[in-house]
């Protein structure tokens, strides 16, 4: 309902020596959201995070937390909280003493520092281990009281440093559910690093991809697999793949002409100046794929792969394309198959800006 | 971190502290070329007026420094020798095994570490005159001597073994070599730097070492430079000059090779050595 | 006989060798000295019968000997001064170095190792270096102090019953100042960074940050670098020669020195056992807390 937000980062800017880690990012957080911050290792995502901490320092721009402007305030007086990849428990600390300690540093007395920690235990489900030490813990328990470190304070703002890199894949999923949930049983607002694409769709309200310390485009994540905004960003979400091939908008404006190995004209629903170069886009989980030669695209088959409840198929030639079905199939290998797809769903980008058209 | 001064106020800080540190250093070569009478001087001059370089031949010849020098030398090799000869295997067995016997054996070369040789000079005196030792007094301060290096250099010497990778000796073993060959042909080249490193701290204590050559070795043509200069040092000294110049002939040395070899030093002592 | 060959060249029976001929070497210089040591001190002990073992047995003589020295006390002082003052001093110096060599500036680490230097250099002529420093009229250290205005007169560091501990202690101070800057620095640089992160976004300031972190941290790495201190303050013996030879009067002598002196100025070998079997129960004790230590880690 109010109108500020609770984060808002106009301009910002910061250089290593010569190198540029993060250029001009603007980026508006109301309260309440639960933004990703994705992308490849070096994008900047962890050093936008740690500005945000006010671990690092930024060389310009303005950055503002509930409505405060925090540019060159020292971490401890912005009311963040961080949960590290590592947890950066304490462990020289019991669990309730890592729970405390910030309200400690407070002088918040015993009793009542008590009882906020035994509150927080009792929502990520950790009474049972408020005497042990860190290195007592599984990896689970430790990413627990780290994130009750951080709730205990109540602060305007979470921050989560790929916090779930560390653990096994199982524990991963049942996490990001929990982390999830927590963030809305507690109205948090949240801003979460991570550089796998999964979690940042499953969890976050509104996705921000980043490259080169670039936001490449920012929506929800549902926006962002229906509507890429660069080929970069088409690539980065969704899994497996896209597949990208370049070609040739035909004579008619209608049609690309594939550069595949035998040309080929694939409809894609609108209107384009003919002869542009462009990279075509197919998602291989739109692709349908049937045996024989009848289709838009005809191409052997190279590998076949089969998970039981998913078939991957992946063409010879160049380049190769995955195309995912669900289910069995009786396609082999060496077969040849013909790939077919709805004109709405090919995505076009421009061959030298890998801008969507 | 909290914010910090520019590195370059720092970098002169640091200069400052360590210009501080290294001023009686600096103190012994100022005085040492300083004419007699200046070192007199009140207040103190911080740079000799009239650097005298005389000093440095005079003291050679009147504190007989050849011959000083020359013991040192003789005790400081062997009680490397000895050291490394005796310390190295050993230092490899404890490193490469762990079981209750291992850990007596740490222990006791660890208890064995801190006793003091103001403690140990009296039995070891009484017991080599019984033995008839003292009548090669310099070889009685090597072995002596070695006792106390011994354990040290196990200690740090163990810790670079524990760096190289067992797995490179079992490959060696499994390519026909014996256990002496697996160790003279893969091991030991790869510990080289940190034994290398030990060998010289220890060569270069050992050149130093004081007690137990004041108390073993009574012929003045056998004694190392540590008890030449105690000849003449004490506590109501007044030859300075010459004292002063006696210690920057008989430690430069020494700060030479520390200097050329600090990096290797310090990087073998703080690596895994200092547990 | 061939087993035993190859065992030696490939088995157990190499591994006894190397730690064998090593441990009987140690244990002929080291463990039966200090057995031998326990008997002297219970034997009398003069120059006829210092060739031979059986001598006769003395009891407790010699112990209530030296308890009734007139020197006894003020040696005990005088250690007990020489110790935790250079622990103290050694402890606080390198702590505050060790922490300023962790910020980072070029050639931080070329700098820091300068400081081993002292470690190298013979004992003797560190003393002699600041022997002469600190001389009364012609010492540059009063001259120093009196130019800053710290001092009026002149402070006989050396003649001055009240200060020639203190003389002693300056000097050892400074001579074992870079091994514990060394052993902390080791200690402070295994803390991971993100704690002092996460602390600080939990709101700690710079201090808070030393006592809550820092500190509990290094404990056992403290404790390390005070029972090593204890142990080797309590083997330095070469300064005291250089600098006082224990005087004036015994104001500055230790129990180290005097043990020696016992055997060797005074040659009663019996009274030097006995003072040096006092001390090693001291320096056992610290040993006991050093091994304890280096065993205690805890890391998260």
């Amino acid at each position: 309902m109010s109108a500020q937000p609770q984060i808002e980062l106009v301009g910002i800017d910061k250089h290593y020596g010569s190198f540029h880690a993060l250029k001009n990012i603007d980026l508006v957080i109301p309260k309440g959201q639960f933004v990703a911050l994705v992308g490849p290792s070096g994008c900047g995502k962890s050093t936008l995070l740690r500005s945000l901490a006010g671990l690092e320092s930024i060389t310009g721009g303005t950055m503002r937390i509930a409505g405060e402007v925090m540019n060159g305030v020292p971490p401890r007086k912005r009311d963040v909280a961080m949960v590290f990849q590592s947890y950066a428990l304490y462990p020289h600390m019991t669990v309730e003493q890592n729970l405390t300690y910030s309200l400690r540093l407070k002088r918040v007395p015993r009793a009542e520092a008590k009882m906020a920690a035994d509150e927080v235990a009792k929502t990520i489900g950790l009474q049972q281990l408020m005497h042990r030490y860190p290195r007592e813990l599984s990896g689970g328990q430790r990413q627990r009281v780290a994130m009750g470190r951080a709730i205990i304070r109540n602060p305007k703002a979470f921050l989560f440093d790929e916090p779930l890199s560390n653990l096994d894949a199982a524990l991963r999923v049942h996490m990001r559910k929990e982390i999830r949930a927590l963030h809305d049983r507690l109205g948090a607002t949240s801003v979460y690093v991570t550089h796998d694409q999964i979690e940042a769709m499953t969890m976050a309200d509104h996705v921000v991809v980043m490259r080169d310390g670039v936001i490449e485009q920012q929506g929800s994540p549902l926006e962002l697999y229906d509507t890429p905004a660069t080929r970069f960003v088409g690539g980065f979400i969704g899994s497996p793949a896209m597949n990208f091939i370049p070609g040739t908008i035909a004579a008619d404006g209608k049609s690309v002409t594939l550069d595949l190995d035998e040309g080929t004209a694939l409809p894609i629903g609108r209107s384009l100046e003919p002869g542009r170069k462009v990279t075509v886009g197919l998602r291989p989980e739109h692709i349908e794929a049937v045996p024989g030669s009848s289709g838009q695209i005809v191409l052997p088959v190279a590998v076949v792969e089969s998970t039981g409840s998913l078939t991957y198929l992946t063409t010879g030639g160049a380049p190769e394309l995955t195309v995912v079905i669900t289910g069995r199939t009786d396609i082999k290998a060496r077969d040849t198959v013909g790939l077919t797809i709805a004109p709405e769903r090919v995505h076009v980008f421009d061959a030298e800006t890998e801008r969507a058209i | 971190m909290t914010r910090v001064a520019a590195p370059k106020i720092l970098l002169v800080l640091a200069l400052a502290l360590a210009a501080v540190y290294l001023f009686p250093l600096y103190w012994m070569y100022a005085t040492s070329l300083k004419g007699a009478s200046e070192i007199f001087a009140n207040p103190p001059t911080f740079w000799p007026r009239d650097p005298d370089f005389s000093i440095f031949p005079a003291t050679w010849e009147r504190r007989t420094m050849d011959t000083f020098l020359w013991n040192s030398l003789v005790i400081a090799t062997g009680v490397t020798t000895l050291t490394v000869l005796l310390g190295t295997g050993c230092a490899y067995v404890l490193a490469r095994y762990r079981n209750p016997w291992i850990d007596i054996g740490l222990f006791a070369i660890l208890m064995l570490q801190v006793l003091p040789a103001s403690v140990m000079i009296t039995p070891l005196y009484v017991g080599f005159n019984q033995l008839g030792l003292l009548d090669y007094p310099r070889t009685a301060v090597i072995i002596a001597a070695a006792g106390k290096s011994i354990p040290f250099y196990i200690v740090l010497v163990r810790a670079t073994f524990m760096s190289v990778p067992s797995e490179l000796e079992e490959a060696a073993l499994v390519d026909g070599n014996s256990r002496w060959g697996a160790i003279f042909f893969i091991v030991l080249p790869l510990a080289r730097n940190g034994i290398l490193v030990l060998a010289i701290l220890t060569f270069m204590q050992a050149f130093g070492e004081y007690i137990y050559s004041k108390s073993i070795i009574t012929t003045q043509s056998l004694q190392p430079a540590s008890v030449g200069l105690s000849g003449f040092l004490g506590p109501n000294s007044t030859d300075w000059n010459g004292i002063m110049a006696y210690a920057a002939m008989y430690v430069t040395p020494i700060i030479l090779v520390f200097v050329i070899l600090q990096r290797r030093i310090v990087s073998g002592l703080t690596s895994g050595a200092l547990k | 006989m061939r087993r035993i060959l190859s065992s030696i060249t490939d088995g157990k029976g190499f591994d006894l060798i190397m730690v064998g001929v090593t441990m009987l070497f140690l244990f002929a210089l080291a463990g039966v000295p200090l057995v031998y040591n326990v008997v002297m001190s219970f034997q009398q002990v003069d120059m006829f019968n210092l060739n031979t073992f059986s001598r006769p047995f003395a009891g407790f003589e010699n112990y209530v000997a030296i308890v009734s020295q007139p020197e006894f006390w003020l040696v005990i002082r005088n250690t007990a001064i020489f110790v935790f003052g250079s622990i103290a001093g050694q402890f606080i110096f390198g702590f505050a170095l060790a922490i300023f060599f962790m910020l980072s500036f070029p050639f931080a680490s070329t700098i820091r190792g300068l400081f081993l230097v002292s470690w190298v250099m013979p004992g003797l002529v560190v003393g002699a270096l600041w022997g002469w420093i600190l001389a009364g009229d012609f010492g540059v250290l009063n001259a120093i102090l009196r130019g800053l205005g710290i001092i009026d007169g002149t402070m006989f560091w050396k003649s001055d019953p009240n200060l020639s501990i203190w003389a002693v202690t300056i000097a050892n101070i400074w001579l074992g100042l870079a091994f514990n800057m060394m052993l902390l620095s080791v200690g402070l640089a295994g803390i991971p960074r993100d704690l002092y992160e996460a602390a600080e976004l939990d709101g700690a300031n710079g201090w808070q940050r030393f006592t809550t972190i820092t500190l509990p941290m290094m404990r056992s790495t403290i404790g390390a670098v005070l029972a090593l201190g204890l142990i080797y303050t309590l083997q330095q013996f070469d300064l005291f020669p250089a600098i006082t030879e224990g005087g004036p009067a015994n104001s500055s002598n230790v129990a180290q020195y005097w043990a020696w002196q016992w055997s060797f100025q005074l040659f009663d070998f019996a009274k030097g056992a006995t003072v040096s079997m006092m001390m090693v129960i001291f320096v056992l004790i610290a040993s006991i807390v050093y091994v304890r230590s280096t065993r205690h880690e805890v890391r998260g």
